[in-house]
């Protein structure tokens, strides 16, 4: 057994309560905040000793000075004097621990004087309640961390039934920016999650949306790690390398040449895919786009009808519409409205079964209005590009980069990839049974106020449902306390890095002792703090840097390229696939079609992947007869005339 | 010295109710309760001393004293003593005393208890057995009242002129204080002489040093006095020893009685008096004969003055306490 390092003491102004304690220690002692210390009683109840374990919440310090004026005076004022005193005042070290866990759990008992000793790795699992889930068979603990104290390294687990469901789930995570904690924890964790988590629970994917700066987008690349870290790896029992499968997603640039992402190098290029939406894909979620205020019952009427009656099917000419459409892009919608309006106006009507001729030209509006807004996203074509639905693989990270994007793509985008992964995960044809959905920013997405919008409800569902399909939402924010509290309240799962003292200073941490808030104010890179259902108090941990290449580090050793012209810009698509094909290929092409064939052309190529690229992009194309020039007609002997005839005859 | 009338703890709760089986008709005293104060009766003396320092009593200003003078004492010695009335047998005082006395070693600047010789508590009762009825005999091996069987104390033995002490509750109540003070001076000097026999370094003890031969003889043992009832001086001496400055001591003088051993003595002015009594921060200062008492005297004041920071507060005798003399007393406050 190792050394007392403590001993509990109790007053009648300080007493000891079931879930409180205090202790002192020598001076000397590693004990500080958020160390984990064990209590063994002196005497036994119902002949049982009792052990109690706790984590230190506050320390206090003090010495047999009445008052700091005796200090001055016994130094007759100068501190440099005190220096020279013969004898340092008595002083103790008097800690505070909050209780982990009671053994015997009954009867509940406040905690009894006795010697405290430091906790060690056995005696962490136990006052986390870690041995419940980590028993051999029956292991469904995923590491988070390595908790440090006084020469004793404990591996923290968390428990894959509380952090996927469907005991609870979502893992929400706090922390200032610039510190790269947030993005840093959940890729390690992502690591530690697609090592560990048990094989009997299925598979697990992850769709990481990037909605700010480029840390999301090298998960492929290896990172430097340091020693320590490789430490951490080790004992975490995690390789320190990058994810072996990781797909990314990104629209297009407004003009529609590049993928509008920080991982556009052409270095980087073969796992990134276009992410582009027609008219179905977008009309499905107009609700996201489309001002509430300004769409009323009407509107939504006339929505309805075109998405029942109009897209994808025909549609007959009648005493309005002037010829058959087939509406499968925005382009043959807006021709369809044109056709109406046009219809109306001949007729001198102000309806039109049953839509007024001013909710038909606002619909026509808001709908075009779209493709502008979310240019590069939805193509007038309606060529589709998504995700892999039903396809998803097993331990593959799916990132979607919006970082560039407006806000109303941002939006539609999450909306429309929710939506299709709550679908599937309903249908069980997702691909994989477990899928983490990464958003950060929710400050943004799914703030406690403001106006209720599609995506916080989005949000709000999946943290209150989610759990029971293997949705699970991984939300990241700065300032949790600005989070709908229903969305970081069904987050079974905390972990907060620095955090900022304003945010601290939020009634949502009222719950922690004055130093474990300091304690967080002043966090290093690499720790955390961690609630977890089976802990009944917050735990500090170290983890180590993600095994990826980080974000700064990837946009400099691939920069990302500007925006390039149209003919750069489909040799850099097309080559990935037939690294044949040449800079003068293309421009050949590029001369004969205009640039909307040519992107059309470029997508569909990219979408289908086929064995020929080149023959199936030429087959994108109009048959274009190359221009020849006109045989010259042969020429016939020129009759002489005569001489006398004028005429020539 | 620590002297102290705190309450009753449960020991002695238990100690006095096995007491109460073995004397019946004892009448308990309230809590706090104490028909005359525990405090020393000692008559205020002045003795004349015999120069040891030069021809004369004169003052010395301590020659190279500084305020980063390194002290050279390395532990510090003090006892306390707990006394309680708890009660009476038809007016025989009956009296509960605890004494203890410690060693405090300074480690890098801390203090700690000395590990050779653990500190000494000692719980006693103090009665007049020869105004008390027999004590009957109690057949209860308990480990409970093993342990509350606290040792008893005759006060009322015939002194060394053969009389007893008369039945005045008073008397006897003195006999009691006189009994746990020499209690107290035996541990005191169990452990003291313990020390001088190891000689590790100096040591710093809380009263006098004349008790004991060994330790008396001892020049590791340097005894500072803060209690001034019996005065060495007379006449003019008194002007120089009152009239002392900081960092001023008298010359050295001879103290010696017939019931204690000789030592050599000197009086030390360790704070500023001015605006308060004469004898603020005033000590006097044992240590054992030497050939040459200047040089002695200046160490071993320089090492006094070193030792008066850190304050000794909040303890009322903090002008003359040492604030390693008040730890020991602190440490055994908690452990008696």
């Amino acid at each position: 057994m190792s050394e007392a390092l403590g001993r509990v003491v109790a007053t009648e102004r300080k007493p000891n309560t079931p879930h409180e304690f205090h202790f002192w220690t020598a001076i000397d002692s590693p004990v500080g905040i958020g160390t984990i210390v064990r209590v063994d009683g002196a005497q036994p109840v119902d002949g049982h000793i009792p052990h109690v374990y706790g984590i230190v919440v506050e320390g206090f310090s003090y010495t047999d000075l009445q008052s700091p004026m005796h200090d001055v005076m016994g130094h007759d004022g100068s501190p440099t004097a005190a220096g020279f005193a013969a004898t340092e005042r008595a002083e103790i070290r008097l800690y505070t621990a909050a209780v982990l866990r009671q053994i015997p759990e009954e009867p509940l008992q406040p905690v009894p004087m006795g010697q405290v000793y430091l906790a060690d790795e056995a005696d962490v699992q136990v006052a986390l309640r870690m041995d419940s889930y980590l028993r051999e068979g029956a292991n469904t603990g995923i590491p988070i961390g390595v908790y440090r104290a006084g020469g004793t390294d404990a591996v923290i687990y968390l428990d894959a039934d509380f952090l996927l469901g469907p005991e609870a789930a979502h893992l929400n995570i706090t922390g200032v920016s610039g510190l790269a904690t947030k993005t840093s924890a959940v890729e390690w964790l992502l690591a530690s999650l697609f090592k560990h988590f048990p094989d009997e629970k299925g598979s697990i994917a992850a769709v990481c949306f990037n909605v700010k700066g480029p840390d999301l987008c090298y998960l492929d690349q290896p990172g430097k790690i340091e020693e320590s870290d490789a430490a951490l790896y080790e004992k975490l029992g995690v390789e320190p390398k990058p994810f072996e499968s990781v797909e990314y997603y990104a629209p297009y640039t407004a003009k529609g040449h590049a993928l509008n992402t920080f991982r556009n190098n052409e270095a980087l290029l073969d796992n990134v895919t276009p992410l582009t939406w027609g008219l179905r894909e977008v009309l499905q979620f107009a609700e996201v786009l489309l001002n509430k205020d300004d769409v009323d019952a009407k509107a939504d009427a006339l929505i309805d009808f075109i998405t029942m009656n109009v897209i994808d099917k025909e549609f007959p000419s009648d005493g309005i519409v002037s010829k058959n459409h087939r509406v499968q892009s925005f382009a043959d919608l807006d021709a369809w409205f044109r056709d109406v309006l046009q219809g109306m106006e001949k007729k001198d009507g102000e309806s039109w079964r049953t839509h007024h001729v001013a909710t038909i030209r606002k619909v026509r509006n808001r709908l075009s209005n779209i493709s502008t807004r979310c240019a590069g996203l939805v193509t007038d074509s309606g060529t589709v590009s998504d995700l892999p639905f039903g396809s998803f693989a097993d331990r593959t990270v799916y990132v979607i980069d919006v970082a560039n994007l407006e806000e109303d793509a941002q939006d539609l985008i999450f909306a429309r990839i929710v939506s299709k992964l709550r679908e599937h995960l309903e249908r069980r044809d997702l691909g994989v049974k477990h899928l983490v959905v990464f958003v950060d920013e929710l400050n943004k997405y799914a703030p406690g106020d403001g106006a209720d919008t599609y995506v916080r409800k989005m949000l709000l569902d999946i943290a209150e449902r989610g759990r029971y399909l293997g949705l699970v939402l991984f939300g990241a924010q700065q300032f949790r306390s600005q989070v709908h509290r229903r969305v970081v309240g069904n987050s079974g799962t905390g972990l907060f890095g620095r955090m900022d003292p304003d945010e601290l200073s939020t009634p949502g941490y009222a719950v922690l002792s004055p130093a474990t808030r300091t304690k967080l104010a002043t966090l290093e890179k690499g720790q955390l703090m961690i609630r977890h259902p089976h802990f009944t108090q917050p735990i500090f941990v170290r983890f180590p840097r993600p095994s990826v290449m980080q974000g700064r580090e990837g946009s400099e050793r691939y920069p990302q390229a500007s925006d390039v012209s149209l003919d750069a810009a489909i040799l850099r698509a097309l080559r990935p696939l037939d690294s044949t094909i040449t800079l003068s290929w293309v421009q050949d092409l590029v001369a004969l079609y205009t640039e909307e064939e040519l992107i059309r052309a470029r997508n569909a190529t990219l979408l289908a992947r086929p064995e020929n690229v080149k023959a199936y992009f030429v087959s994108q194309f109009r048959k274009v007869i190359p221009a020849q020039a006109a045989p010259r007609p042969m020429a016939g002997s020129i009759k002489s005339a005569p001489e006398n005839d004028p005429y020539g005859f | 010295m620590l002297v102290s009338n705190s309450g009753p703890d449960a020991a002695m709760r238990t100690a006095f109710r096995l007491l109460m089986k073995r004397l019946p008709g004892i009448s308990p005293v309230e809590s706090g309760t104490s028909p005359e104060p525990f405090i020393s009766s000692d008559p205020p003396l002045l003795r004349s001393v015999q120069n040891v320092e030069g021809s004369s009593f004169r003052v010395v200003k301590i020659p190279e004293f500084a305020r980063s003078a390194v002290s050279g004492f390395g532990a510090f010695l003090d006892g306390t003593q707990q006394m309680r009335f708890v009660g009476h047998h038809l007016g025989v005082p009956i009296v509960f005393g605890t004494v203890a006395a410690g060693v405090r070693v300074r480690v890098n600047r801390r203090l700690i208890t000395w590990g050779d010789q653990p500190p000494r508590v000692q719980r006693r009762i103090y009665l007049p057995l020869r105004y008390l009825p027999p004590l009957s005999e109690i057949r209860d091996e308990s480990p409970e009242m093993a342990a509350a069987n606290w040792e008893i104390v005759d006060t009322s033995t015939a002194d060394k002129n053969g009389e007893y002490p008369s039945q005045h509750p008073a008397v006897l109540q003195e006999r009691a204080r006189r009994a746990v003070d020499e209690d107290r001076d035996r541990l005191e000097d169990f452990l003291a002489e313990a020390w001088c026999v190891r000689a590790e370094a100096p040591i710093y003890i809380d009263g006098g040093i004349s008790r004991s031969e060994r330790v008396a003889s001892s020049s590791c043992a340097v005894g500072v006095i803060k209690s001034h009832r019996t005065l060495y001086f007379d006449g003019d001496a008194m002007g120089k020893v009152l009239g002392l400055r900081r960092g001023e001591r008298t010359s050295v003088f001879s103290v010696s009685s017939r019931s204690r051993n000789s030592v050599m003595s000197w009086y030390l002015r360790i704070r500023d008096e001015r605006g308060h009594e004469p004898m603020w921060g005033l000590v006097r200062i044992e240590i054992a004969e030497c050939d040459r008492p200047t040089d002695r005297a200046d160490e071993i004041s320089r090492w006094v003055l070193a030792e008066t920071t850190p304050l000794a507060l909040p303890d009322g005798r903090w002008d003359k306490m040492a604030y390693g003399v008040r730890d020991c007393e602190e440490f055994l406050r908690a452990i008696s």
